[in-house]
This record gives C-alpha cells, sequence and structure tokens, in this order.
C-alpha cells in the first residue's frame, strides 16, 4: 500500500534540502537503499519512477528531523532487509562487521608470536647497494 | 561448413590436450611440448571460425542468430563473437591453450615444465569438454531466421569489447600459474628456481587482469548512465578476489625468489588465485547473480563448472598436503625487515580477499535460506578500505627496509618529510572539502603518503649519485615504483571522488539554463537521429565555465532489435574532474520538459589513471625480469627459450 501511495506521488522536480549537511545525509542514505525495480541499483542512481519517490520520501525524513538509523528502518520494515545495502549492526549483522577484524588481529598475532618468539638478535641488514638489484 | 569446421578443430584441440597432458605427466620431453603448441594453435583456429561466422552473419549459426544482428558495426560484430555465454567459453579454452603454448616454447626444456604442460593441459581437457559437450558455439540452426536477434546494446562499447580479452588473459591466465604450481608440487621442488620461473607468467597474468577490471570499471562509468564506477557488486567482486591474492602472489613471490622463504605459502597462494577465478566464474556463470554477465542461464552448466573448481581445488590442495611439510623454511630473518613487512602484505591482501569473498557469498547462502539480507559498498567502504588504508602505510616503508633485518628508527627518520607531506594535503583536502570529513582525510593521507614516501625511495636509491642514477636505476625498480605511486594517486582519487562526487536533477526546457558546479549549463533542445542499428535522442548543451563554452552531446539511444534503451553520457574534464551530463527522460505529466542529470566528479582522472599506473607497473616488472634472464642465458648459463617473448605470445599486451 505504501508502495502504492509513493508511487501516486507526481514525479517532478527534485530539490535538494536547502541545508547542505541536511542534504549531504539524505544524499548518503539514498547511496544505502537498494532500489526495489533495478535491484543491483542504489535509489541514488536508478531512473526509475520509484526511485524518484524513495529518493524524496528519503529528503522528506531527513528534513523532518529522523536519524539515519530511523530511515533505515523504515525502509528495512516496508521492504526487508534486502533493500539496505548495509547489513544490520545487530545480532547476527556484529560477527559480519567484525570478523574481518578479528581474523587480522589473530591471524596477524598468531604470525607475530611465532615471528618474534624465534627472533635472533645477531642478524644483520642485508647490505643494499641502493641500485635495488636485491630490491625488486 | 566453417562451423563445423570450428567444430572439428575444437575436437583436434581436445585430442592434443588429452595427449598433451597425458605426455607432460608421464615421460615428458618434445612430445608434450608440441602437442602444447599444437593445442594452442587448434583452439585459436576454431574461435577463428567463430569469429568469421559472426563477421559474415552466418544465422544459421545458433550463436550468430542469437547475438548478432546484420545492422551491427563491424568491430562488435567481431567482439560479439565472446559478448556471449558459449563465445566467451570458447576464449576461455584460447587463452588457457594459448597460455599452454607460450609455455611449451618459452620455458626451460625440464621436468617443471613437462608436468606444468601436463597439468595445462587437464585443464584445458575440462575445459574444451565443458566447452563442447554443455556450451558449444558451434550449434547450427535447422531453420535459421532472416536477421539475428541482436546482442545486450549496453555491450557495444569500445572498452566493454575488449574488457573480456583482457580480463580472460589475467583470469585464464593465472591457470597456468596454477599449473607451475602444480607441477613443483608433484616434482617436490618448490624454490627459489621455482619462483623465479613463475613470477613472469604471474606478472603478465595480474596486470592484464588489472587493465581487465580497470576497463569494466571505465564502461560502468561512462555508459550505465549513473557515473559510479566500482559498486561492489557481486560480478565486481568475482574479479577483484583473485586479483587481490594475485597482487599477494607476486609480492610473496618475491621472497620466495631472493630469500628462499615462505614457500609453502607462495605456491598456496599460486593454487589459490585460480581457484577463485574458477569460483568467480561460477558465480557469474550458474546463474546465481542476475547481472549483465549472466547471459542465458542454464543450471547444468553451473553445476560443470562447480564440479570443475571442486575437482581442481580439491586435487590441488591434496598435492599441497602431501608436498607443504617438506618444503623448505627458507633464510632467517627478522620481523623488522622487508621480510616482515612482505608478511603484513600478505596478511592484509588475503584477509581482504577473505573479506571480500563473505561478503560476496554471504547474501547468496540468506537467500537460500529465505533470509532478506544484502551485503554492499557501505560495508565494504567500512571494512576493506580502512584495511587496505593501513596497508598503505606500510607500503613505502617495505620498500624502504633492508632483507632479513631492518633498524626501524632509522628508517622511520628517512620519511618524515612525506610524512610531513601527507598531513598537508590531508588538511587541504579538508580545506576544500569546508568540514570535517574524516574519511577524506584518511585517504587523502595515506594516498600522499604512499606517493610521498615512493619518491623519498627513489630519492635514497639515487643517493648522491645525481639525476643521472634514476634513470640507471634496475627496470624492477621502477616497476615497483610506478605500480606503487598509482595505488596512491587511486587512494586519492577513490576517496575524493567516492566522498565528494555530487549529482543534481533539472528539469529543463528548451532554452532553458542552469548553473551547476560552477558551470552554466544551457538547453538548446533535443534532436532525433539514426545510428547504425539504433535510433538516438541527442541533446545539445552550450555549457560555459570561466569564459570557455563547449558544447555536450548526452545521448538516449534506443536499440530496435533488442526493444532496450542506453544513456550515452557527455563528459568534459576540467582541472579537477569531471563534469558528467545525463539525458534522462522526457516528464510524462510536462510535456517539453526532460531531465537533464548532472554531476562533478572530482578527481576521476585519478582513478582510472592510478589503475593504470598499477597495470603499467606490473608490465614493467615482467619486462625487467624477461630483460633480466636475456643475459644469464647469453653466458650459456642456461639452456632457456628465447626471452622476452611469453607476454607476447600468450595474447597480452606488452
Amino acid at each position: 500500500m505504501i508502495a502504492a501511495l509513493l508511487m501516486a506521488v507526481v514525479v517532478g522536480n527534485e530539490t535538494p534540502l536547502a541545508d547542505p549537511k541536511l542534504e549531504a545525509r539524505a544524499e548518503a542514505l539514498m547511496r544505502e537503499v537498494r532500489c526495489v525495480v533495478c535491484e543491483n541499483e542504489p535509489v541514488s542512481q536508478s531512473t526509475a519512477d520509484i526511485a524518484v519517490d524513495m529518493r524524496r520520501t528519503i529528503r522528506n525524513q531527513v528534513s523532518q528531523g529522523k536519524s539515519d538509523a530511523e530511515v533505515r528502518s523504515f525502509f528495512a520494515d516496508r521492504y526487508g532487509q534486502f533493500v539496505l545495502f548495509r547489513p544490520p549492526t545487530e545480532g547476527w549483522g556484529i560477527l559480519l562487521w567484525a570478523f574481518p577484524f578479528l581474523l587480522l588481529v589473530g591471524v596477524g598475532g598468531a604470525i607475530a608470536v611465532r615471528l618474534f618468539r624465534s627472533r635472533h638478535r645477531d642478524l644483520k641488514p642485508l647490505t643494499d647497494d641502493g641500485t635495488g638489484d636485491l630490491a625488486d | 561448413m566453417i562451423a563445423e569446421l570450428g567444430h572439428l578443430l575444437a575436437f583436434l584441440a581436445l585430442a592434443t590436450a588429452v595427449s598433451q597432458s597425458y605426455l607432460g605427466l608421464t615421460t615428458g620431453g618434445e612430445a608434450p611440448r608440441r602437442l602444447a603448441v599444437a593445442t594452442g594453435l587448434f583452439t585459436i583456429a576454431a574461435f577463428v571460425t567463430l569469429i568469421i561466422s559472426f563477421i559474415r552473419l552466418d544465422f544459421s549459426v545458433a550463436l550468430v542468430a542469437h547475438n548478432s544482428h546484420s545492422l551491427k558495426p563491424l568491430i562488435y560484430r567481431i567482439a560479439g563473437a565472446w559478448g556471449n555465454h558459449e563465445g566467451s567459453m570458447l576464449l576461455w579454452c584460447v587463452i588457457m591453450a594459448a597460455y599452454g603454448a607460450a609455455g611449451a616454447l618459452f620455458m626451460k626444456n625440464d621436468r617443471l615444465r613437462d608436468r606444468a604442460l601436463g597439468v595445462q593441459g587437464l585443464l584445458t581437457v575440462a575445459s574444451l569438454v565443458y566447452l563442447l559437450f554443455v556450451s558449444s558455439p558451434f550449434e547450427r540452426l535447422a531453420n535459421p531466421p532472416l536477421d539475428g536477434g541482436g546482442m545486450n546494446p549496453l555491450l557495444q562499447d569500445p572498452a566493454v569489447a575488449a574488457h573480456p580479452p583482457f580480463l580472460y588473459t589475467g583470469y585464464v591466465g593465472m591457470s597456468f600459474v596454477f599449473s607451475i604450481a602444480a607441477a613443483g608440487l608433484i616434482n617436490g621442488q618448490i624454490d627459489r628456481e621455482w619462483a623465479r620461473r613463475v613470477r613472469p607468467w604471474a606478472l603478465t597474468a595480474w596486470s592484464a587482469l588489472s587493465i581487465g577490471i580497470t576497463l569494466g570499471a571505465i564502461w560502468a562509468y561512462y555508459e550505465l548512465g549513473w557515473g559510479g564506477w566500482w559498486f561492489w557488486d557481486p560480478v565486481e567482486n568475482a574479479s577483484f578476489m583473485p586479483w587481490l591474492v594475485g597482487a599477494a602472489l607476486i609480492h610473496s613471490l618475491v621472497v620466495t625468489e631472493k630469500r628462499g622463504g615462505m614457500a609453502a605459502w607462495t605456491v598456496f597462494l599460486a593454487v589459490l588465485t585460480f581457484c577463485l577465478s574458477l569460483l568467480g566464474t561460477f558465480l557469474v556463470r550458474s546463474g546465481v547473480l542476475t547481472s549483465v554477465h549472466a547471459f542465458a542461464v542454464n543450471p547444468a552448466r553451473g553445476t560443470v563448472l562447480l564440479f570443475g573448481l571442486a575437482a581442481a581445488g580439491g586435487a590441488a590442495l591434496a598435492l599441497y598436503a602431501w608436498r607443504a611439510p617438506k618444503l623448505m623454511a627458507g633464510q632467517e630473518f627478522d620481523p623488522v625487515s622487508r621480510e616482515g613487512a612482505l608478511i603484513l602484505n600478505n596478511l592484509f591482501l588475503s584477509v581482504g580477499a577473505a573479506l571480500v569473498l563473505v561478503g560476496t557469498v554471504t547474501p547468496m547462502f540468506a537467500q537460500a535460506l529465505n533470509i532478506s539480507l544484502s551485503i554492499g559498498e557501505p560495508y565494504f567502504q567500512l571494512t576493506f578500505a580502512p584495511m587496505m588504508a593501513f596497508l598503505f602505510v606500510v607500503m613505502p616503508l617495505a620498500q624502504a627496509s633492508p632483507w632479513r633485518k631492518a633498524e626501524l628508527a632509522p628508517l622511520l627518520k628517512q620519511f618524515w618529510v612525506a610524512a610531513v607531506v601527507a598531513v598537508i594535503a590531508a588538511g587541504l583536502a579538508m580545506y576544500l572539502e569546508g568540514n570535517f570529513a574524516p574519511w577524506l582525510a584518511l585517504g587523502v593521507l595515506v594516498g600522499a603518503w604512499v606517493i610521498a614516501g615512493v619518491i623519498t625511495d627513489m630519492a635514497r636509491r639515487v643517493g648522491s649519485g645525481g639525476f643521472g642514477r634514476l634513470f640507471k636505476l634496475p627496470l624492477a625498480v621502477w616497476g615497483m615504483a610506478i605500480a606503487h605511486i598509482g595505488v596512491g594517486l587511486f587512494a586519492i582519487g577513490a576517496t575524493v571522488e567516492t566522498t565528494a562526487r555530487s549529482e543534481q536533477t533539472f528539469p529543463m526546457r528548451v532554452g532553458e539554463t542552469v548553473q551547476a558546479y560552477n558551470w552554466t549549463f544551457k538547453f538548446d533542445g533535443v534532436s532525433d537521429g539514426e545510428g547504425p542499428n539504433y535510433f538516438t535522442s541527442t541533446a545539445d548543451i552550450v555549457a560555459t565555465h570561466d569564459g570557455i563554452t563547449e558544447t555536450l552531446h548526452p545521448e538516449k539511444r534506443f536499440y530496435p532489435v533488442a526493444q532496450q534503451s542506453t544513456t550515452e553520457a557527455s563528459i568534459t574534464r576540467t582541472s579537477v574532474g569531471h563534469v558528467y551530463v545525463v539525458l534522462g527522460d522526457t516528464i510524462r505529466e510536462q510535456p517539453g520538459v526532460w531531465r537533464l542529470r548532472i554531476a562533478h566528479h572530482p578527481l576521476m582522472d585519478w582513478v582510472f589513471g592510478g589503475a593504470g599506473l598499477v597495470a603499467l607497473g606490473g608490465f614493467i616488472a615482467l619486462g625487467a625480469r624477461l630483460r633480466r634472464r636475456a643475459p644469464v642465458k647469453n653466458q650459456a648459463a642456461e639452456p632457456e627459450g628465447p626471452a622476452p617473448a611469453p607476454a607476447g605470445a600468450a595474447g597480452a599486451p606488452a
């Protein structure tokens, strides 16, 4: 029903918000919301009419003082989490956000421990004559 | 007859590839070498017959009928040969077999070559079987149509016509790296000599892959009409994963070649890169994704590809598990050293690749489990980008640190000027942007640090030798410096472009004028015209900026055969970026009003230029590698084939 309501809005001019800070926030959000017609595009890029309406909705909500999280959940509630290119930062989603850094620290730490444990203090730098013969 | 001839040639290639793999893995010697050359020639000939069918518009060939049209310009008729699933699989076989042939011609005659040709033969057999029995490009139609079905008009573009050959030279070229790795594992010899011989192939494939990915990004930028060049789309990620692991590989190969270290890890990467190429192909072609690359989808193809991936990966991993414990450890080094820095490089690039992999496949699993989830640009920008930023900080230090052990304090001291330059650049970027933008600052900071740091390192290498000595530095050093400067330019360009790009849409009547990004645009109307196979609406826009006047002609094209529209953006350059104009639709409720999208993409040339320099640096390093080998041969130390050829022969652009 909401979709139909959104569609009914006449497609016309898309006026950027007067406040550049709000507009920047709105534009950032537009890049995070998937167009429900052209599924591989965010609404910021889609030329579909519904994307125009979704952009307008985002601008309206931002200008009404809604937070980014509120705008995101507005769309997620209606179209599912699929509509947001940003995965959720709660529940299992936290693991998704954290795993690259956990992996980096875990593997990096293990390597570092191994290298520093077997460290020999008496190693000398290999002399490099500056031509880079050893250095490519 | 020509399609049947092609079909026959592909079968001949299959026969020679079977013998090549058997003899390569058993007796070795001249026979597999000649057979590998024959396999290469047969597949190339088969491909030529397909191209001829496309040029001659032989609509009795099903592939031509489905993918071409009599009105299509010649160049796109030729490119049409690989602008579809079956034709691109034939291109895949051609490049795989050509790498085998190049290996046969240019590698030293020994067990490593024999077995590499044997394994490459096996991969070629699998590819040809897949081609001939699941996706044959030579099928005929009983009732040929009068005209063809046309190609996806989005693909009627020079950048995207050249994109698959480069991409495959990279992606599929990694098959030969895989083969040499498997051969080394079979021989139980993964050492400095092995690394020395893998490196030119890895550099060729990786540099070509860089060009292929860049061409794809350029195409997306101006052809899709929204001005984006990278969206962390699964299809893009599919080619980016082998690129990342390939980048780790060409760095770890250096450690193995110079110091004998990291052998087990290096050979693992060599195997993994091609496995990721296969995984990427599976993701793109099996139909689990919807994209311009998905072509006609057939579930059998996906299953066969998955089976091939499991077989190649499984066999290689089994080999690896068998041999890895016996691989040598290499020479000792301190954690603070060139070796240590390159381990960091590999850590970051591999974790980055793992991140991209998880971010790409998780939504697919989620979909299978009916969980609503997307992972896109915001996720990768917040996880991948900072990780790479950290890697870039280490980059100039790694270049300047000696092998075996580095003294950290004197090393860092050399770079204080570079650090100051980077901080100033970041401050300047924030000042120009006009507000506190942490991501922008971070990107510019590391990018400027890399560029200034690489220059610092080059100055150190020149020492007091003066300017003339700069040009006496080894080519390999130049390759590294150019690629790394490319990385710095890219980092700055990409962050500035993504944080500061902006776009506005204006509904405009003829004669109206708008102001955007310090430019004035006067809309002089739209005229209709006809191209070879499309109708076009071309806008006339007079753009004025600082007293300079330019006429811009953004177009909307309609391709009647495909019943599809495309946009052709009109782009003009300023000193700081691109002004990008797209002609949108007319507005239903307001006749005579067109929607005009005007965007500003700051530092866009830095993005593509930086990526181009990365590829160029790779090719220069390859050139250095080939040139250095030549004198060794003249001293009669190694009876190796004529040196400067693998690149050209493998179909790579040098």
